[in-house]
């Protein structure tokens, strides 16, 4: 297995350390995270704006499922979160056990390590949420 | 246009095999599906490799050319990498190649060896097939998704924990009688009940397990199927189709790329498919299993767990659950499966409708393709 590339992740570090959308001029529709294209209909008319980074929980799961890289953690707390802007993005729930998580729970997008090769391997750092009541 | 035949199948028994690699398991597959066609080695125009992660976790590129290297044959090669349905990409290409006249003979072999590593290894590699960018960064997988599915079919259909578990039983059931499956035993409900969580609500008896396998299709043009003493089975027709990622599509319970290309493939060549046609679909986890029943339109939304009951055919072989996901070798185990019970030469099942229907996908539905056979 490849290890972690500090270039592939440079590169895209503006979807990762802040939360940024796909707005199309051509449909109107608004889709995470920013890319060139409108992802429905394929126009290259699109702008990019900023997500506020809070949203409600839609669903989650609670996941034991191990990656190499990603090891630490478990169980992990994986969801779909409806962004204000009404944009879905999946993303992993933090600072909250299992039990206290609900559909419809407020959250907000927090920086966290998301994985690493290994215990002196390089660190992505990213966007994950926590829900508003733990501030 | 010329058409194309499936003149011969071969395949290995789906497990985890310490003592054989790629190479091993490839030419076993192949020996066997040449010997079933009645050709030879030296008859084939293109070599189509599928294999979905070698570059992960054999440390191999251009696996074509190596595996042909190994063959001791010089030919045309082409490994095809499409996710989860290599598979029936390599197919459907071999399919195009031979109806445009380019080639007489295609073998396409499938392989996949995914138990060389720990399963968080093989985990990682699996996950490979979403958007590493977008969703692999964050930790997101495949069964995450597949258990956010199951979660919301339970609640909005009324379907209990329990009930879900009808999938396995019948696939495990299945596979009691296919030689070269994985998972050839019975499990109790309750053993199921009991089971280890991977992806709350989904355990390990929703999911495919991990495994090795290698399976192989001699594909002809019709020229070269008259002269064959065996019963050629003809390719009809495919149809593939993909869709935005999941969290972009509003709803989870749906397989839009399915519906979409059997919309498609049933308007152009007017097959009809029921509860008694032999059909594969793709259960790389048991929910998908269902939600492909009801995109093809053999049952209602929310009733696939219902017509279970009445279809004899439904992965005959165990599905990927019980035969096992060789991934980019499984549509070719499908295939195999289905061609074996088109010469009625498949144990223990007579088989008489004139079609039959493959069904695969990677990922949640994120590409979907399906292939016809007719005989
Ligand atoms: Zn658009």
């Amino acid at each position: 297995m490849l290890k972690n590339s500090i270039s592939i992740f440079w590169r895209k570090r503006s979807n990762y350390y802040r939360i940024k959308l796909t707005k199309c001029r051509k449909c109107g529709r608004i889709s995470y995270p920013a890319r060139e294209r409108c992802p429905y209909c394929g126009s290259n008319d699109v702008e990019h704006i900023d997500s506020s980074g809070h949203g409600k929980i839609l669903n989650y799961t609670v996941s034991y499922y191990r990656r190499e890289g990603d090891a630490e953690n478990m169980p992990r707390i994986v969801a779909l979160v409806r962004l204000d802007e009404g944009v879905v993005i999946p993303a992993e729930i933090v600072d909250s056990s299992p039990e206290e998580i609900k559909e419809g729970m407020e959250v907000e997008a927090v920086l966290r390590r998301l994985n690493s090769d290994d215990p002196y391997g390089l660190i992505y750092y990213g966007l994950k949420f926590t829900p508003v009541l733990n501030k | 246009m010329a058409k194309t035949y499936i003149a011969g199948v071969g395949m290995t028994k789906v497990g985890r095999h310490y003592e054989k690699g790629f190479k091993e398991l490839s030419l076993e597959a192949i020996d066997k599906a040449l010997k079933h066609a009645g050709i030879g080695i030296n008859e084939i125009d293109y070599l189509l490799v599928s294999s979905a992660f070698p570059e992960l976790t054999l440390h191999q590129s251009d696996i074509a050319t190596i595996l042909a290297q190994e063959l001791g044959i010089k030919v045309r090669a082409l490994r095809v990498d499409a996710g989860e349905a290599s598979g029936a990409a390599a197919v459907a290409l071999g399919n195009d190649l031979i109806r445009l006249g380019r080639v007489r003979t295609v073998l396409v072999a499938g392989v996949e060896k995914m138990s060389e590593y720990p399963s968080a290894q093989a985990n990682a590699a699996y996950s490979s097939i979403l958007d590493y960018e977008y969703e692999g960064v964050r930790n997101v997988s495949l069964v995450n998704y597949a258990a956010m599915t199951l979660k919301n079919y339970m609640e909005r259909y009324g379907v209990s924990r329990e009930e879900v578990f009808k999938w396995a039983i019948k696939m495990h059931e299945n596979a009691l009688t296919n030689p070269y499956a994985y998972l050839s035993f019975k499990v109790s409900l309750k053993r199921m009940m009991d089971s280890q969580i991977m992806s709350d609500p989904i355990t390990t008896y929703d999911a495919f397990p991990i495994c090795d396998g290698a399976a192989a299709l001699v594909m002809v043009e019709e020229s070269v199927a008259s002269t064959l003493d065996g019963k050629p089975v003809e390719l009809l027709d495919y149809e593939a189709i993909n869709s935005e990622p999941p969290y972009l599509r509003g709803e989870l319970t749906e397989l839009p790329a399915t519906r979409k290309a059997f919309k498609k493939l049933s308007k152009r060549t007017g097959i009809v498919v029921d509860e008694e046609t032999a059909i594969q679909v793709h259960d790389s986890f048991s929910i998908y299993g269902l939600l492909a029943l009801e995109a093809l339109g053999l049952a209602g939304k929310g009733k696939a767990l219902e017509a279970l009951d009445n279809m004899p055919y439904l992965n005959h072989g165990g599905g990927l659950k019980a035969r096992g996901h060789p991934v980019g070798a499984t549509p070719l185990y499908g295939l195999a499966e289905l061609t074996l019970l088109m010469q009625n030469s498949y144990p223990g099942l007579n088989y008489s409708r004139d079609i039959s229907l493959l069904h695969t996908m990677s990922g949640h539905d994120n590409s979907s393709w399906l292939i016809v056979l007719r005989r």
